[in-house]
């Protein structure tokens, strides 16, 4: 790999015993890769995302009531565009709806985000996930 | 070289010249970087530690390619160092012109928030602007100092560790442009896993035939009698491992695994290390 001629460099037969251990090392890890992702591959299944909400929680603010959520998927699918919904009740009536919708959850993962009630939502509200479509 | 010499030879127009050039090669490398919506948004919230571990990884990685490509005459650590901060700096420059010249940057936002997104473009732009610097004037006027320059550069070269270091240059150049945008996560939940192993083989075999295959100029030979898979476990894989650790770093660093599980991080990984490995091959041709 010349600078400036460019001309095609030769690489010499033997190599030292330091290229050898780098490529012995790589080449473990490559296949450590592809056999994990193959193990997946294999044990996967083709679930629907099964999407939890889970409160972590929730403060007053200024703007009003912040609650922050977790929502996680336990499933091998992503769910994209979910939309998660918070509601205030009193009683049997719905005093307050909010909504948010988040890009991605990921299979197995978690994403976190924050639903902003004008009402004091302490004891008194739901927060669950009303879909959400595949990627 | 004796300090009164270079302050005799030093050449003003040459200098103005080598500053245009990183200028023109941060605006060549890192405009893709510049005009993404990702990256703005990047600058507004990524965390304040990454931000920074990312630049100071810069330093010596440009240290380091100073020396390996620098322009003019490069024969110190000391030049190194003094190409690098210029490359950092005009790096800085080019991002600060654009954003604000194309409307992203104004003048009543928020100082952490200016910082912030300048400061996330610097680093493509100061990689662009150090490459610049040398590829774009290696053609015409310096070609008698590099000839001049040749039997050093050889030793340099020949280095296996070298070689890598190019390797992992080009994996981040071509992972940077993609790493912040929303398609690398997007497509690592389409696709299956049975996909994310095709990605790995076909990145591997595309970095090997780019390398040794395919007739390019500055492309690789082996020694007559070299068994083909010599080159594959010295230089293929390493370079695919350098590959995918970089595309790892820039993922983590752009908050796309945040809160992500191991496997479909790796899955996000393997997309981003089919671009970065084939950045990687190309600059074992290129620098």
């Amino acid at each position: 790999m010349a600078k400036s001629s460019k001309s095609r460099s030769v690489e010499k037969g033997g190599g030292h015993w330091i290229e050898w251990l780098t490529g012995s090392v790589s080449a473990i890890g490559v296949i450590v890769l592809i056999g994990w992702v193959s193990f997946e591959a294999a044990t996967q299944s083709d679930g629907a995302p099964d999407l939890s909400v889970q409160t972590i929680s929730s403060a007053n603010r200024d703007g009003g009531y912040l609650v922050m959520f977790d929502v996680e998927n336990a499933a091998d699918q992503t769910a994209a565009d979910v939309v998660v919904r918070g509601e205030v009740i009193s009683g049997n009536t719905v005093v307050e709806t909010v909504e948010i919708t988040l890009d991605y959850v990921p299979m197995h993962s978690r994403t976190r985000a924050g639903l902003i009630f004008r009402n004091d939502p302490k004891g008194r509200s739901r927060i669950f996930a009303t879909g959400f479509s595949e990627p | 070289m004796a300090i009164d010499q270079t302050r005799v030879d030093f050449d003003h127009r040459r200098f103005t010249k080598g500053l245009a050039r990183g200028l023109a090669g941060a605006l060549l490398f890192a405009l893709p970087m510049f005009l993404t919506m990702e990256m703005w948004e990047l600058g507004l919230y990524i965390d304040r530690s990454r931000l920074l571990l990312l630049l100071l990884v810069n330093i010596p990685l440009l240290i380091l390619l100073a020396r390996r490509i620098g322009f003019e005459n490069v024969a110190t650590w000391h030049e190194a160092v003094r190409d690098a901060s210029i490359a950092y700096f005009l790096g800085l420059l080019a991002s600060a012109f654009v954003l604000s010249a194309i409307g992203v940057l104004s003048v009543e936002q928020a100082m952490p928030e200016a910082a912030g997104m300048i400061a996330i473009q610097t680093v493509p732009a100061s990689i662009g602007a150090l490459l610049g610097r040398s590829e774009l004037g290696r053609r015409d006027d310096d070609n008698d100092d590099e000839d001049a320059q040749d039997p050093v550069d050889d030793d340099t070269q020949t280095g296996y560790g070298s070689e890598l270091f190019m390797m992992a240059v080009g994996a981040l150049f071509l992972g940077l442009n993609v790493a912040p945008t929303e398609e690398m996560i997007l497509i690592s939940f389409k696709m299956s896993p049975w996909h994310a192993i095709a990605l790995i083989i076909a990145s591997i075999v595309l970095m090997h035939g780019f390398v040794y295959a395919l007739s390019f100029l500055g492309g690789h030979e082996l020694e007559e009698g070299t068994p083909v898979w010599h080159a594959l476990i010295r230089f293929t894989l390493p370079g695919y491992a350098v590959a995918f650790a970089i595309s790892f770093f820039c993922l983590w660093t752009f908050h796309r695994l945040d809160g992500i599980e191991l496997t479909q991080a790796i899955m996000s990984t393997v997309v981003l290390a089919f671009p970065s490995s084939i950045g990687a091959a190309a600059a074992r041709l290129i620098l």
